[in-house]
């Protein structure tokens, strides 16, 4: 449904563009004579462009015939878009009328077809009749001009002020005459090629016509978020639209780390239990299948793939040799690294789509001929977008009367001020609680989580979500006091809420960098341990049976470190895990449980639940895609000591698709204020980019400061993680390329070129900024040009009409002469309006058929203008019936003439 | 055992509940909490208690005086849903501009309502009322002939409204209502209203007012006039009364018949 009205739209948008090529085409041929081979590729290319255009209209058409029918369509199509365009002024959106249309539309495909095939027969008889070679030179030489008249006709078409009807068949008319005669003109040989050539443009364009249908339906989910977009509007459905961008992207760093670093180790990696870090210590054992447990990734879960702590420090595995710690280094930067690139990309490409167009010079006029969601395919949607207009308008005018006047700036400032310092308490306060929570789950962790409650132990996550959760709410309720614009509201909300996500976040990363110190100080002393132990065992070998193998010891009983790493990956995952638990609970008994109640005890009720005060829950946009967003950047901290982050997340991204389209659909309804969504994508992708950046900061400072822990994870044994490159360049490659590597490292090439980069961006950045300044002063220009124009028109308008008036004058003094009635010329002299009025009653009295009269006119006198007098203006003040001949009428002839 | 923090965590939470909904437990205090604990100590109902108050602070025969003084005690002293000054300003623009002589006021409660449809009504305009309390009808009764109108201007019916309707035309010569106002039960909008249908008094330009039709609330009556097509009807949005952050509105209903 949506997908319908959004074609219309696409084809209104471009049917302009269409007939630029068709007119492009044209005078191409119209100088060559048959040249098919030498212009084949060119033409082809020229074809394709128009596919392109065209290739979503054309899908649902029929079959089509060949480059001559495609022109016809084209005529046809626009005439069917006209018809379209005509529906949707009237308001029609309905389904129906959307229905007819398509209808409509397809009738018109076929009739063409049979058209077409008809001409088809025709020109094949045509072919026997005028065969060039039996043509005289001067015989070519004139259907040569003949044809070029026609092609004249089509190009001038546009700007004819004829009805769309007369124009429609006389482009068809000319356009069958010059594609039966420009072939004629081309010699015998030519023609099998271009029928050749024909054909398969003709197949061509049916596979690329399938491609194009398979390519659609080969877009995840498009059916569903159109569904969405057609009941709740544009700004819901650029939410799923985003949440199936973040999908696509968390399905590269998944295949990234899946294949690159899981997989490997997996399968050619040294199994489970084969040394310390990859068995369950002896004291976890017995409890490492616990299902509590293994939900807190614990037990078998923490000394799996899934964690950084499983992989060893081998450097090369398997009969591949596959270089481990390369691989998870360059994977871990590998998948920051185009995150970058793709939101940069993402964020440039729509910058391109939205940079034209300035907000503030037409704001009504926009307003008018834009505001409308044409996706919207629902009647209540319909209704409070309706709604959200009008009150758009109201807001608009009001604050164009009130830019001037302020009433009582004071109280609104202290309330401003008051809200702002409310909200800041409050995100104090949840910093805060977020803190002492961390540091009451650290003291925790020391006494043996064993101990605690299953609240006590999830109580960090808990309470951030239950924060995230609540604040925003709250942050709602206080900024009903400022008093702001809703759009400004509406940031200010999004900017307080991404405020506490990231306190939240930063207040967690620094409690976990509090944690990892204690780790780090524990894993000195077991370090220091365990040289003692070894050495004790060593002893205890030797003092016993000396024949006793060394490796007795199960690696299950090897102490070990704590392993900070691991850690870490395990707090982000049950981050995610309690982060997902709470957004699916809150869906279900916020949005589910509670249309629920609202729908069945509505029955029974003392006051109305759906219209009063629960209501149904409305889709919030910005809190969800602020949660999109955070999580993401869990992710990207996290991902690089819990591989298994992207997978979780994928997973959590795949169910929450069909889990939120469902609970959409089902139990919201849609918002008050439908806003269109267009400007935001660029929003969405700038805090995404914020958020991977403030992501990316912590987890390059621990790669960067902090050393591996010493017996776990892929870097254990080097001083710092990214040792890792040295060590590769010095052992895998030969010993010219680590040369030149150092050589490029050196900080006195580096910087250079950290200069040449930035010196680069500064150019870029000015240039555009010239161009834009420059597209400015264009648009001005066009604006004056456009004004001076209208002017001129009119004043030629005017011009005419006193021309028009005086000939009229003329001719009416010539008919009293006639009749003799010289009173009446007098009394035209003195006054215009008289004179009309005059005019028309002589008119009825005489009452002559109106062509009759302007034959007579034309007959009589000389100085009006050709245009006026030949059919483009109706000339509805001669006929009888009609006596005001009403002055803006005159003043948009002209202005139709120039379109 | 649950964690102080989490429970520190519903905070935010609690504060916007009490915040966004403030009006409401405001409304719950005044009309619910005050009135069952005056009730205990002075053994008195509410009307009147209502009425005590107005007798002291009006002048008889006066009837702005007599509304003033209910607008007095329920925004200050305690709580009645009497129509209240604002949405009684649309009320009164309706009666000034249609000037019937026959209306209907279903649900007299105390009169607060009644006098102020009577005091615009033209002269010669004649207004049923149908209370169905019957200590209710008593002080409704008193107040209306405190305010100055007769039994000619405005007749008092102490009935049930679903028995009275039927009966209109036969028991009281009635052949068409200009104007109908309903505040009575919630519940009994829609039957009251096809009843009325159904009884024929009706006409062409018949206005009926429905008062609190969103707070409390009459869904399905207007579920009901959004269907029928007999009517042409549109819904003043206003709060609802003596209270500012409550949103209630009445419904306007001009009666077409089938066409």
């Amino acid at each position: 449904m949506g997908g319908e009205e959004k074609e219309i739209q696409d084809y209104d948008r471009k049917m302009p563009r269409d007939s630029l090529i068709t007119s492009e085409n044209d005078r191409r041929k119209r100088g060559e004579e048959e040249q098919a081979p030498a212009t084949s590729s060119k033409s082809a290319k020229t074809r394709k462009n128009i596919k392109n255009e065209k290739t979503r209209k054309m899908k649902e058409e029929g079959e089509e015939e060949g480059e001559d029918e495609e022109r016809n369509g084209k005529g046809k199509k626009k005439h069917g878009s006209a018809e379209k365009d005509k529906k949707n002024r009237k308001g029609g959106k309905g389904k129906e009328k959307v229905q007819e249309v398509k209808k409509k539309k397809k009738k018109v495909e076929t009739s063409s077809e049979q058209e077409t095939s008809e001409e088809d027969d025709e020109e094949d008889k045509e072919e026997k009749e005028v065969r060039p070679e039996c043509l005289s030179p001067e015989e070519l030489e004139k259907l040569k001009e003949a044809v070029d008249e026609r092609k004249k006709l089509i190009q001038a078409l546009r700007g004819k002020p004829w009805p769309m009807k007369t124009k429609l068949v006389t482009l068809q008319e000319s356009q069958e005459f010059v594609e039966k005669y420009e072939g004629a003109l081309g010699k015998g040989k030519g023609r099998k090629l271009y029928a050749y050539k024909v054909m398969m443009t003709k197949k061509w364009m049916k596979f690329q016509r399938d491609f194009e249908n398979f390519k659609t339906a080969c877009i995840p989910w498009e059916m569903k978020i159109k569904e969405i977009e057609s009941h709740f509007g544009s700004s819901v459905a650029s939410y799923f639209i985003f949440l199936r961008w973040m999908y696509g992207v968390n399905m590269i760093l998944f295949g990234l780390t899946f294949g690159l670093v899981m997989v490997p180790e997996a399968l050619m990696g040294r199994p489970y239990g084969s040394i310390p870090r990859k068995t369950v210590p002896r004291a976890e054992e017995s409890s490492a299948m616990d299902f509590a447990v293994l939900w807190d990734f614990g037990g078998y879960a923490q000394y799996s793939v899934l964690f950084y702590g499983f992989y060893n420090n081998q450097r090369a595995i398997g009969w591949l040799k596959f270089r481990m710690p390369l691989s998870y280094f360059l994977v871990g930067v590998g998948t920051v690294a185009y995150s970058y690139m793709v939101v940069i990309r993402t964020m440039a490409r729509n910058a391109n789509e939205s940079g034209v167009g300035d907000d503030n010079s037409f704001n009504f006029s926009w307003k008018t001929f834009t505001s409308w969601d044409y996706l919207i395919g629902n009647a209540e949607t319909a209704d409070n977008k309706f709604a959200s207009i009008t009150t758009s308008f109201k807001e608009a005018i009001l604050e164009e009367q009130e830019s001037r006047k302020d009433d009582n700036i004071h109280l609104t400032r202290f309330l401003r001020v008051l809200a702002n310092f409310l909200v800041l308490c409050c995100l104090a306060g949840s910093g805060y609680l977020i803190y002492f929570v961390v540091r009451r789950s650290q003291k925790f962790a020391l006494d043996g989580l064993e101990n605690h409650t299953w609240w006590e132990r999830n109580e960090v996550n808990m309470v951030m979500s239950l924060l995230g959760m609540f604040c925003p709410m709250l942050f709602d309720v206080i900024s009903a006091l400022e008093n702001y614009h809703p759009r400004v509201a509406l940031q200010w909300q999004l900017g307080r809420i991404f405020a506490l996500f990231l306190g939240n976040l930063y207040t967690f990363i620094i409690a976990l960098m509090d944690e990892i110190n204690i780790k780090r100080e524990e894993e000195k002393i077991v370090k220091f341990n365990i040289t003692t132990w070894e050495a004790s065992l060593y002893n205890g070998t030797v003092s016993g049976n000396s024949t006793a193998p060394p490796n007795t010891i199960h690696p299950a009983d090897v102490p070990r470190g704590p392993c900070w790493e691991t850690m870490v990956g395990q707090e982000f995952v049950r981050l995610i895990i309690s982060d997902t638990m709470t957004t699916y609970i809150t869906l279900l008994i916020g949005d589910f449980l509670r249309a629920v109640l609202v729908r069945f005890l509505n029955y029974c009720w003392c006051w109305d639940l759906e219209a009063g005060f629960p209501s149904y829950s409305e889709f919030d946009v910005s809190g969800n895609v602020l949660g999109l967003i955070f999580n993401q950047g869990m992710i990207w901290m996290g991902a690089f000591y819990a591989p298994c982050l992207p997978a979780l997340n994928l997973l959590r991204l795949h169910v929450s698709m069909y889990l939120q389209c469902w609970a959409v659909m089902c139990c919201n309804v849609p918002q008050e204020r439908v806003f269109k969504a267009s400007g935001s994508n660029n929003f969405y992708m700038a805090m995404l980019l914020v958020i991977l950046f403030l992501s990316t900061l912590p987890a390059i400072y621990t790669i960067v400061t902090i050393p591996p822990s010493f017996d776990c994870g892929p870097f254990s044994g080097k001083n710092r993680m990214f040792d890792v490159i040295q060590e590769t360049l010095e052992s895998d490659f030969p010993a010219w390329f680590g040369k030149a590597f150092s050589y490029a490292s050196n900080p006195g090439l580096v910087l250079p070129f950290i200069l040449l980069m930035v010196l680069a961006i500064y150019y870029l950045q000015s240039t555009s900024k010239s161009y834009r300044e420059a597209n400015m002063d264009l648009k001005k220009k066009l604006q004056t040009q456009n004004e001076e124009n209208k002017k001129k028109n009119k004043q030629a308008a005017l011009k005419a009409q006193m021309d028009l008036e005086e000939a009229r004058q003329a001719a009416e003094q010539q008919k009293h002469n006639n009749t003799s009635n010289e009173e009446a010329a007098d009394v035209e002299e003195n006054s215009d309006s008289g004179q009309r009025m005059h005019h028309t009653k002589n008119e009825r009295n005489n009452a002559p058929p109106a062509g009759d009269r302007r034959r007579q006119q034309s007959a009589t006198r000389a100085p009006v203008p050709r245009n006026y007098h030949q059919g483009n203006h109706p000339t509805p003040g001669y006929l009888p019936g009609f006596p005001q001949q009403s002055e803006p009428r005159m003043h948009r002839v002209p202005s139709l003439q120039r379109h | 055992m649950v964690s102080p923090a989490i429970a520190l965590a519903f905070l935010p939470l609690l504060l916007t509940l009490i915040i966004r909904y403030r009006y409401f437990f405001v409304l719950l205090y005044r009309a619910v909490l005050v009135r069952i604990w005056k009730d205990c100590v002075t053994g008195l109902s509410r009307e009147e208690r209502a009425f005590q108050y107005v007798l002291t602070h009006s002048t008889p025969g006066d009837p702005d005086s007599i509304l003033d003084a209910f607008d007095v005690w329920c925004s200050k002293v305690e709580f009645i849903s009497n129509i209240g000054p604002k949405k009684g300003k649309i009320l009164d623009r309706l009666l000034l501009e249609h000037s019937p002589l026959t209306v209907l006021e279903l649900g007299s409660h105390c009169g607060y309502s009644t006098v102020r449809i009577a005091r615009s009504l033209p002269l010669g305009a004649r207004l049923y009322s149908i209370e169905m309390d019957q200590r209710n009808a008593a002080i409704a009764e008193k107040i209306i002939r405190l305010a100055g109108f007769d039994d000619d201007t405005v007749e008092l019916i102490v009935n049930p409204s679903d028995e009275v309707i039927p009966r209109l035309r036969s028991d009281y010569n009635l052949d068409r209502l200009d104007f109908v106002f309903m505040d009575h039960w919630k519940k009994c909008y829609l039957p009251d209203l096809q009843m009325l249908e159904g009884s024929g008094l009706l006409g062409k330009g018949s206005i009926i007012l429905a008062d609190n039709v969103l707070f409390p609330g009459a869904p399905k009556f207007l579920r009901y006039i959004r269907k029928s097509g007999l009517y042409e009807w549109k819904i003043h949005r206003a709060t609802l009364e003596y209270s500012k952050g409550i949103r209630d509105g009445m419904a306007e209903l001009v009666y077409q018949g089938i066409k």
